[in-house]
Parts: C-alpha cells; structure tokens; sequence
C-alpha cells in the first residue's frame, strides 16, 4: 500500500489532509489520543516512512525525563487536596484582601496565586474554589455566571506561576529551559492575577464589605499555612540552588506532603493513599497519552516540511519582525486554543514554533512564555474552554452565560499578552538573574559574570 | 459522583462492560499506582544516593521504565473507564440509530487504531531487540513492548463496549453529567472530602 500511495499527495495536501481527518474523528467524538494516532497513519500512507517507525515515535515522545515532572505536579495537587490545607491558605488570602470591594472576589484571586504555587493544574483549582469559595460568594449575592468567570479565569495562573505543566510540556519538547520558563511565567502570571483583582475592585460585584483583619488574626492564618506554603519554596529552591531538576523538585514537594504535611493534617489519610496513587497513575496518563500521540503528528508535521509552509505564510503577513510573528501566532493559538487542548497543540506546532522562532530572531523563552500565555487564555474561551467549562458546571450556571461573564475580562488576558510581547526585557528579567543560561547567557571566559544576547 | 470515579472498577458505564473484564480494570488500576509509586521511590533514591556521591545510575532506567509503562497502562484502563480527552460530547447528546452509527464508528476508528499499534507495535518491539539501553544494555524491547500490549487491552475494552452497545443501546443515565467536566475534576474533588 506505502508504494501505491508514496508520493500520490503533495506534503500540503497530506498536512491538510492528516489534520482534517484528526479534526472529523475528534469532532465525532474519538478521544483525542486516537484521533491524533489515526490521523497519522492515515498520512504515512502517502509518505515513504514506515508504520513501525511512527509506532516507535508513539513510545518516543514521552521516552524524556522531563515530562516525568507532570506526574509528580499532578500527585502533588492530589495530595494536596488529601491533606486538607485547602481552607487554611483560603483563611490566610481573606485576612490580607478579604476586606476590600468586592472580598470574596479578591480572596479568590489571591488564593489562586498561593495555588498555582503548589500545583500545575488549573482544573484541580477550579475545582477547589467551586467547592470552599464559590458556595460563599453565592450566598453574599455575587452573581453565579460572575463567580464561574472569576474562578475559571484566576485558576488559569496555575500554568503560569511555577510549577506549571504547560511549561514542563513545552520545555521538554522544544527543548527550552524548563527552569526559565517556570520564572518568566511568573510576570504574566502575576499580571493576571492583579488584572482581576483590579477588575473586582472597581467592575466587580461589591458583596458584603467586612472588617479588615488585625495583625493578630493575619499572624494566626500566615502560622496555620506555613507548612503547605513551604512548597514553592522547595519547588523553586531546590530547581535554582541547582540541587534538583524540575522533576526531582516534584517529587521532593510530593515526599513532602507525604511525610509532613498528611501525618501532621490529616493521618488517618494514610490509609486513602493507595487509592491516591492509583489515580494519580491514571490522571497522568491522560494527558501524556495525548503527548505520545501529539508527538507523532508533530513529528509528521515536521517530516512534511509544515514549519516551512506555515512560516512562509506567516511571515509573509508579519515579516520578520519578532513582535509581528509573535503577535501572528498569537492570533492563531488563540484560534488553536478555542478548539485543542494545549498540551497536544504545543506538541504539535512545536516545530513550527521553533522554525518562527528562529526566523524572527526571538529568543526561545520569550516565544516560550507568549505562547503558554496564550494558550491559558484558550482555558476560558469557548468551545473548548475547560476551566470555564469546569467552573460553570460546579457553580451551577449555564456555559453561555458564564462566557457573556467572562468578556471583560478577556480585556485582562489581551493586555497581559501584549505586554508580554512588547516588554521582553522585564518579563525575562527573572530567569535572566537567577537562571542566566536560560534566556542564552554564557560565562564570561574571565570567570566572573555572564555574557547575554542583546 | 467523585466518589464512583475514584472506585477502582468504575460502576458508570455498567451497561457497556462485562463483569468478567472488572478484574482486568481493577488490576490495570493497581498497576497505575504500582507505577508511580515505584518511579517516585526510583527518583528519590536517584536523588538520594547521589546527594551520598554514590549515584545508582541504573535507577534513571528504573524510573523511565515504570514511568513510559505507567502511560501506556494507564491509556488501557482509561479506555474502559471512558476517561480519556475528548474534544466534545456531541454524542453523548445524541440518541437512538445517530448515536449507535456515531457511536460504533467512532469505536471501530480506535479498533483499527488499536489493530494496527498491536501489529505494528509488535514488529516495531521486535527490532529493539537490537537497540540497547545505557548502562544496563538491556534491549529496548522491554521498554517498547508495553505499546501491543496496551493496545491488545484497547482492542478488548472496546470490542467489549461495542458488543454491549449494540445490545444494550449506548445511551446511559451518565448522559447528562457533563463528562469532560467530571473526568478531570471528581478525582481532586472526591479527595478533597
């Protein structure tokens, strides 16, 4: 059959075709990993590469040590939920800004920032805030489709603020400094998070205006969560003192929780954590399935000389401009975004990604860091808007409605976009102390200091 | 609802599953947690013996054993608990002779799928006999051959859920929750009680 069909198809033809046929089986509702897979063999057909060799690429593609960080994150946020530290850093995040216009609202955001700290998964804070936070709001008359839109659009932070899953995924297939692209994360992810809260300040529903808390009652919420808030301190110290990667990192906070956090806050838990590890082990599974599968239609992709033909239409459009070819694949991730999930959809326009990051010159972490940005905004966009999708069926209103709630603050994620576009110096200027390698600085040959791209 | 997804042999979707194969999935889900338990332990005595300046280097072929193993695993029992991503639900809105049409195509995709990796993943293991793992040199055969075997369970959870369909109807009561909704959340949910 290969040398019947070799060569029957241009490489456009067969990229059209090998992305329509994942589109049509997804869309009919085959999971995502068999659409992926059975458009790309589809394709092979056309091309002289063989079955056997895809089917390696299948195992390849999650054959990196890196991408073993995402289950641990996701372990992490498991345990995390077990060992029932939850309500206290929701106390810490009301005694600073539970006193504002708007509280609740604020106390959401905010708690949204110490999670996105400790886990890299926005649907697991989703799916918190619908359960502590949301029931409040609703019964201090905060309007449901307005709690849907905050929790989904705040909880988009935990891919931004490290440890982040989506940095993981994209560190370790494009090759860019997983480390680097947990700090740059930090300015869009904080840029997000004082976007909302201005937003309920001064846009938001009011709620019940409350005291502003004393030192005492702040000294007393910041003590109960010292232990959990520990986390990002082991997560992010041990990856820039050198002494862990991003994965050992992970397990580190995860034997963390294990040993302090459960036998200290909940030890009859002990006995629940087989069935934490169990699913856990599933959890990562579904989205590294879609990894393995994604990688072999991003190989394909590449086999095919898709970066060439895309760029050449971007660039076309944007020149080579880096701003313009950052903004062209931010208009077409946000198009992306709307319809795939990120993980796979990194995989996938990785090579193109990397093909425009060259021509324009960019520096890999800055595309890097644009890029996640975007594809968090597609968390809460519609169709396939899973964080919104998540937070509206918990807080019990309607997907449309909770979209109609969610467009202004749309505003938030466009401005944090264009200023992680235009403004690369500040949004690297974390990695670029503390990981200097990352944002491609080298040692000066006299031994003292690094020498930087301008 | 978090509770019934955080069972080991899922009781949704009882009206496509046999009771012979609940052990499979039960054992399918032990294994998930085998794995990762194991390649954290393996990491942490990675990190451990070598912070003691006496690195166990085979452990790094320990961990990405059970970690790949672990996927592939985990993508067979999720192929029975219907757990995997979907990039919509529009058949779960469906009913009557649509559904069954969309529903069986959509199975018979990932049998020809499943068919094709058991075949060609087979072959595929077969010539990593000659492709050797560093420091062990152990053939990369034992890494790759868990892709057939994955996908001989694909084969028979779907096959499984296809028979059934067709008898039973595909329509369920778990129709109306909202599945992406309760697959990614009820794990932390149920957790978090």
């Amino acid at each position: 059959m290969i040398a019947m069909l070799n060569g029957a198809l241009s490489n456009g033809a067969i990229l059209v075709l090998m992305a329509c046929l994942f589109l049509v089986f997804g869309y009919m509702g085959v999971p995502v990993s068999f659409a992926l897979i059975a458009g790309v063999f589809v394709a092979v057909q056309f091309t002289p590469i063989s079955m056997q060799s895809m089917v390696g690429q299948l195992f390849h593609g999650i054959d990196s040590e890196a991408l073993l960080a995402v289950p641990f994150f996701l372990l992490v946020g498991e345990l995390m939920a077990s060992s029932d530290v939850v309500q206290r850093m929701i106390r810490l995040a009301q005694t600073m800004v539970g006193h504002l216009r708007g509280g609740l609202a604020q106390v959401v955001t905010l708690f949204s920032m110490f999670f996105a700290g400790i886990s890299g998964s926005s649907t697991a804070d989703v799916a918190v805030l619908s359960r502590t936070v949301a029931p409040q709001m609703d019964a201090e008359g905060y309007d449901r489709a307005f709690i849907a839109a905050l929790i989904a659009s705040a909880s988009t932070m935990a891919n931004l603020i490290p440890p982040s899953i989506m940095a993981i995924v994209y560190g370790a297939t494009g090759n860019v400094s997983i480390g680097g692209l947990f700090l740059a994360g930090v300015v869009p992810g904080v840029l997000i998070g004082l976007g909302l809260m201005v937003y309920s300040y001064i846009w938001g529903p009011v709620g019940i205006r409350k005291q502003r808390a004393s030192f005492a009652e702040f000294a007393t919420a910041a003590k109960a969560s010292a232990l959990p808030m520990v986390i990002p301190v082991i997560i992010m110290g041990g990856i820039l003192s050198g002494g862990f990667t991003p994965t050992e990192a992970g397990m580190v906070a995860a034997v963390y929780i294990l040993l302090v956090l459960i036998p200290i806050y909940r030890p009859r838990h002990v006995f629940e954590l087989p069935r934490d590890f169990m699913h856990a082990g599933l959890l990562y599974s579904l989205p590294l399935a879609a990894v393995a599968a994604a990688s072999t239609f991003g190989w394909m992709v590449a086999f095919l000389r898709g970066p060439d033909i895309v760029s050449t239409y971007i660039t076309g459009i944007a020149g080579t401009s880096g701003p313009m070819i950052m903004f062209s694949l931010v208009v077409l991730f946000v198009i992306v975004g709307d319809f795939l999930d990120a993980v796979p959809a990194i995989i996938i326009f990785m090579p193109i990604i990397n093909k425009l990051t060259e021509v324009g010159n960019i520096n890999p972490l800055h595309m890097g860091v644009v890029i996640i940005t975007t594809l968090v905004f597609g968390l809460i966009t519609p169709p396939y808007g899973l964080s919104l999708l998540v937070a509206s069926k918990y807080v019990g209103v309607g997907f449309g409605r909770a979209v109609v709630r969610s467009l202004p603050l749309y505003g938030v994620f466009f401005l944090t976009i264009a200023f992680v576009v235009l403004f690369p110096d500040i949004v690297l200027w974390l990695p670029k102390q503390l990981i200097p390698e990352s944002v491609g600085c080298f040692k000066a040959p006299s031994g003292t200091g690094y020498i930087c791209p301008p | 609802m978090a509770d019934d997804l955080r069972s080991i042999v899922l009781p949704r979707h009882r009206h496509l599953k046999w009771k012979t194969f609940d052990p499979l999935e039960a054992i399918l889900m032990v294994l998930c947690g085998v794995c990762i338990f194991m390649f954290t332990l393996a990491v942490f005595c990675d990190v451990v013996t070598r912070s003691l300046g006496s690195p166990w280097n085979w452990l790094q072929q320990v961990t990405t054993a059970f970690f790949t193993w672990g996927v592939f695993i985990g993508m067979a029992a999720a192929t029975r608990r219907n757990d995997h991503f979907y990039l919509t639900e529009i058949t779960k809105r469906m009913k009557g002779l649509p559904r069954s049409v969309i529903e069986t195509l959509n199975r018979l995709i990932v049998l020809v799928v499943a068919m094709l990796l058991i075949w060609f993943g087979y072959q595929n293991a077969m010539l990593d006999l000659g492709s050797f793992r560093m420091p062990s040199l152990i053939p990369l055969t034992w890494y790759t051959a868990i892709v057939p075997l994955s996908a001989v369970l694909i084969f028979l959870f779907t096959l499984e859920q296809l028979v059934n369909g067709w008898k039973h109807g595909f329509e369920g009561p778990e129709d109306m929750d909202n599945i992406v909704v309760d697959e990614v959340v009820a794990p932390v949910l149920g957790a978090s009680k």
